[in-house]
């Protein structure tokens, strides 16, 4: 299930902003290493539903301890406003799992593929209007 | 009798005056006024790009001229070899004329007498197409939207638009340029109740070695409202001068 929706979210990306001329986001997928898709868990610190895209800040404990903050970014409020999403979608607080296509420079940051929320619910960033 | 001939020939004159005028004029409604933009085709509502139109087999690619192929080859070396990660957009440079209606970002169409005006939200940005029947300028100045004309050929919007400024492209490579001489043709009609087709031929003497025409389909949705895009607001994924594209997670 998580291989097709990234698969899915791969073709998408592919699509919009190789192909087709037409551009999901306004920039390349360049930064981000979309073959090694990487589920993070931690605790939202901040959802900022902006232009030209949402950024998801979450803190992420690793095994020993150390917290780190991760910068997801991901699809725009009006992208996503139209596939379900609300700027209450993740709220500081939140314990979610999220799936991201990790930078290539290894800090912490990717971009945005889909969620686990708290009550199990999962949200992807990818679709037609109205799913 | 001197005088009823001079009436013959001048109601002649006038007939002929006419007859010309209405071999140049479309026939039909042209919306301009409010009444006439009552017996258009209702564009109302949002209308976006479909995933249908946007995953389906891509259009043949244009046939550059030796010149513009060169560049276009350029800029896929420089984009393989990593010395090009991206394009001014990430800077939030709309794209303008003809990729500003293809955005995965609704557009909306205003009809007001003389004038449709098309919103696209993709970059908050505005097309006007005056439909009152004036001509291009004869030196317009180069924009990234060009300057719009256009008619209703029954229930077909035909826009000729051109002026545009070098900085757009031509479609799916940053690297297809074009001249300040393109010229693009767009027929737009309503294939079914919700359902808008745009054919947007585009010619280019110093680009193209013939013109190029790709298809574009719309959905409507009637309940959405646009929405603001400010690119500038939130922007952490920009393009450096290097042409690299770079990541800011500290601000």
């Amino acid at each position: 299930m998580i291989r097709r929706n990234i698969s899915f979210g791969l073709v998408f990306l592919t699509a919009t902003f190789g192909l087709a001329g037409t551009a999901a986001a306004h920039h390349s997928i360049a930064p981000f290493d979309m073959q090694s898709p990487k589920t993070i868990e931690g605790d939202i610190v901040e959802f900022q539903w902006t232009n030209p895209h949402t950024w998801t800040w979450i803190n992420v404990k690793s095994p020993d301890g150390t917290v780190t903050k991760w910068g997801i970014e991901g699809m725009s409020p009006n992208f996503l406003g139209r596939r379900g999403w609300t700027k209450h979608t993740l709220s500081p607080g939140d314990h979610v799992k999220i799936v991201i296509a990790p930078l290539k420079n290894g800090e912490p940051g990717g971009t945005f593929l889909r969620v686990t929320l708290a009550d199990g619910k999962e949200m992807v960033m990818f679709g037609a209007p109205g799913a | 009798m001197r005088r009823f001939i001079l009436v013959v020939l001048s109601t002649l004159g006038a007939g002929l005056a006419t007859a010309v005028v209405r071999a140049d004029a479309p026939a039909g409604p042209q919306g301009d006024t409010w009444a006439s933009i009552a017996k258009l085709p209702d564009w109302g509502g949002i209308w976006e790009v479909t995933f249908g139109g946007r995953r389906g087999t891509p259009p043949e690619p244009p046939s550059f001229t030796p010149k513009y192929a060169a560049k276009l080859k350029a800029y896929q070396d420089a984009q393989h070899s990593g010395a090009i990660e991206d394009t001014p957009a990430a800077n939030c440079v709309p794209p303008g004329m003809p990729n500003m209606m293809t955005q995965p970002y609704p557009i909306e169409f205003l009809f007001t007498p003389g004038k449709i005006t098309i919103i696209a939200e993709a970059y908050s940005q505005w097309r006007q197409i005056f439909t009152d029947g004036r001509s291009h300028p004869d030196d317009p100045d180069l924009t990234f939207n060009g300057h719009s004309i256009g008619h209703w050929d029954g229930d077909t919007l035909v826009v000729d638009t051109i002026g545009f400024t070098t900085d757009t492209r031509i479609g799916t490579s940053y690297g297809m340029e074009h001249s300040d001489k393109m010229h693009i043709v767009e027929r737009m009609h309503l294939t079914g109740p919700d359902t808008l087709s745009v054919e947007t031929t585009i010619d280019d003497p110093e680009a193209l070695t013939k013109p190029w025409t790709r298809m574009a389909t719309y959905g409507r949705h009637r309940d959405w409202t646009l929405a603001e895009y400010v690119c500038q607001q939130n922007n952490r994924n920009g393009l450096n001068q290097e042409g690299q594209a770079t990541i800011d997670l500290e601000r």
